[in-house]
């Protein structure tokens, strides 16, 4: 067992009255690929806010690497941790490239902004994305998916060690979905990253993913492999959908097809 | 990034040649070839080199000086509100941060004698700051801040504060404020060395600080989850840029009045040329303003037979259309 990148412990957070996470108890190993998988308003956005520091748990106690998300200074925890979340629409011009050398900031002192290295890392992530023909093209000019992969190509040139991803394959197509977790796959492989990331892709998760936390109702009803986790029951449970679980032929990972309602 | 370095200059020469245009234009018409020698001390033909050289170093430079500080200093208050509000539309005047300094300013004026070095300064800031935050705080729901219930706020708020002043100018002893009224519209005519002076050290500041600033500004545009979460201490930065551009906006204010729009319309102009990262934009921005400034002060002194105009109401009459053209093209891409 590698060691815990980051933990949760009985925790709790609350809007208002409600309840949006209800005791959830989660670990992720370093360089491991997890999953959080479970229906609208199961609590995934808000634990991965947690994760980066953004909201604080009511109750409960989180760790990144072994210490609270508030004890981190800022740049030091963007090192850590990046984030692929859903942000609001830009309303200023800026081309792609200036975009995703945003993400270097954390690395960037005043003075040495789009060093050589900088430069690097930006052209390496605009090329796995498979967007180092629009790094000149103007962010408003590209297609919503494609700025989709603009912000996880931002998140690849932050280098951090862990990835939170929240719904980052919404907008894209099946050939860009498959692409998306083929490139985390390679990140985890090359550079030893790891990934949390909140999807709502149940078979591509179980063919990508490691280790799967199925949330429900602001709490983790199952966790464990994705054969541990995808059975008809389990889904049932969380979506309310009648599935089959079955293997795919050709690499014998889980495949969960919904069942039509009689 | 289409000719990129040759950005800088092409400003500059605009810039010059502004400069030029406003020193050599007026009542008393001087040539180039004069304004060059009443510069340098040398003599010139036709007006009196006395004359010219009275009338360039006197009158028309110190005007010049100010401009370039007042235009300058409006366009990075635009570009640090727009930056901080995430809304392309923000202008201090619009936001009513201008009219908060004017209170500020006046307020001053009439409590403290004469042209008080640096109380009417620090008034103004204060007037502004607490303006914006009046604006952010009405403006904003738990949703955060649409662009349109901002500009609202502004108004409402701007409304009111005019009226603040104008009873002020009503209730103020004769000749306390002199020339209330003309500095309310937006004045470079007051412009001395004297005031040039009393500008020059904040604006230096205020344009020091948001350059300090600009990597954390480029952030901002992500929205405030996104910034913090690449490690920008988001709280911080909000709080320094808010001040700065209120410090700005503010002590411009108290020197030249209400001037608006420069705010508005030179920061796009600026970002359709170089770009929204904040290091090119902020000088860039502050150049173009300048030279915006003094080109509406020359049509400013020149458009009527006798007399002139205030300069702000040559910069509304520019800024509002523009407004209207950005509000309009306002749901489609920036």
């Amino acid at each position: 067992m590698r060691g815990d990148l980051l933990t949760a412990k009985a925790l709790t957070f609350r809007y208002g009255d409600r309840d949006v996470l209800a005791g959830v108890d989660l670990r992720v190993g370093e360089g491991e690929v997890s999953v959080l998988l479970g229906p609208n308003g199961a609590g995934k956005s808000t634990l991965l806010k947690i994760f980066s520091g953004l909201l604080r748990p009511h109750v409960g106690e989180v760790t990144v690497l072994g210490r609270s998300p508030s004890s981190y200074g800022r740049r030091e925890m963007a090192k850590i941790l990046s984030v692929v979340g859903q942000d609001p629409p830009l309303d200023f011009p800026m081309s792609v490239e200036e975009y995703v050398m945003l993400g270097r900031f954390p690395h960037q002192g005043f003075f040495d902004a789009g060093t050589a290295e900088d430069l690097r890392e930006v052209e390496r992530a605009l090329a796995m994305t498979e967007l180092a023909d629009l790094g000149a093209r103007g962010l408003h000019e590209i297609s919503a998916g494609e700025r989709q992969r603009a912000t996880v190509a931002r998140a690849i040139a932050q280098g951090a060690r862990v990835m939170l991803l929240d719904e980052p394959t919404a907008y894209l197509d099946i050939y860009h979905r498959v692409a998306f977790y083929e490139i985390i796959t390679r990140l985890k492989e090359t550079c030893g990253v790891s990934a949390l990331i909140a999807s709502h892709d149940l078979s591509l998760c179980a063919e990508y993913g490691e280790r799967i936390f199925l949330m429900s109702g602001g709490k983790v009803k199952a966790s464990g492999t994705p054969e541990e986790v995808l059975t008809p029951g389990n889904v049932l449970a969380a979506f309310g959908v009648a599935v089959l679980c079955d293997r795919n032929p050709a690499t014998g990972a889980v495949r969960v097809t919904p069942q039509r309602k009689a | 990034m289409r000719g990129r370095t040759l950005v800088f200059p092409l400003l500059a020469a605009a810039f010059v040649g502004a400069a030029a245009l406003s020193l050599s234009v007026g009542p008393v018409q001087l040539s180039l070839g004069q304004v060059f020698s009443a510069i340098t001390g040398g003599s010139a033909g036709g007006v009196s080199g006395e004359t010219a050289a009275r009338v360039v170093l006197t009158l028309r430079l110190p005007r010049i000086l100010l401009g370039v500080l007042v235009g300058g200093a409006l366009s990075s208050s635009g570009v640090a509100f727009q930056a901080l509000l995430r809304n392309p539309l923000a202008d201090p005047y619009i936001l009513g941060v201008s009219g908060g300094a004017a209170v500020g300013a006046m307020t001053a004026k009439l409590l403290l004698p004469g042209d008080s070095f640096l109380p009417l300064p620090i008034c103004a800031f204060l007037g502004a700051a607490i303006a914006a935050s009046a604006v952010f705080l009405l403006a904003r729901r738990r949703s955060g801040i649409s662009r349109e219930r901002l500009i609202l706020m502004g108004v409402i708020i701007g409304a009111f504060l005019n009226a603040l002043i104008m009873m002020m100018v009503a209730l103020a002893p004769p000749g306390r404020i002199p020339g209330a009224v003309y500095w309310l519209m937006g004045d470079l005519s007051l412009g001395t060395l004297g005031r040039v002076g009393m500008l020059a050290p904040y604006v230096a500041a205020g344009v020091v600080l948001l350059f300090l600033l600009s990597r954390g500004m480029d952030l901002l545009l992500l929205g405030d989850e996104a910034a913090f979460q690449s490690g920008l201490s988001v709280e911080r930065v909000k709080t320094a840029v808010y001040l700065t551009a209120s410090l700005l906006a503010g002590t411009v204010v108290a020197v030249s009045g209400l001037i608006g729009f420069v705010g508005l319309i030179v920061p796009h102009g600026a970002r359709s040329i170089v770009g929204s990262g904040h290091r090119r934009l902020l000088p860039a921005a502050f150049l173009l303003g300048g030279t915006f400034l003094i080109v509406a002060d020359v049509l400013a002194r020149t458009v009527g037979p006798s007399g002139e105009l205030p300069v702000g109401a040559v910069t509304a009459l520019a800024g509002a259309p523009f407004f209207l053209y950005l509000l309009r093209r306002n749901g489609r891409k920036p």
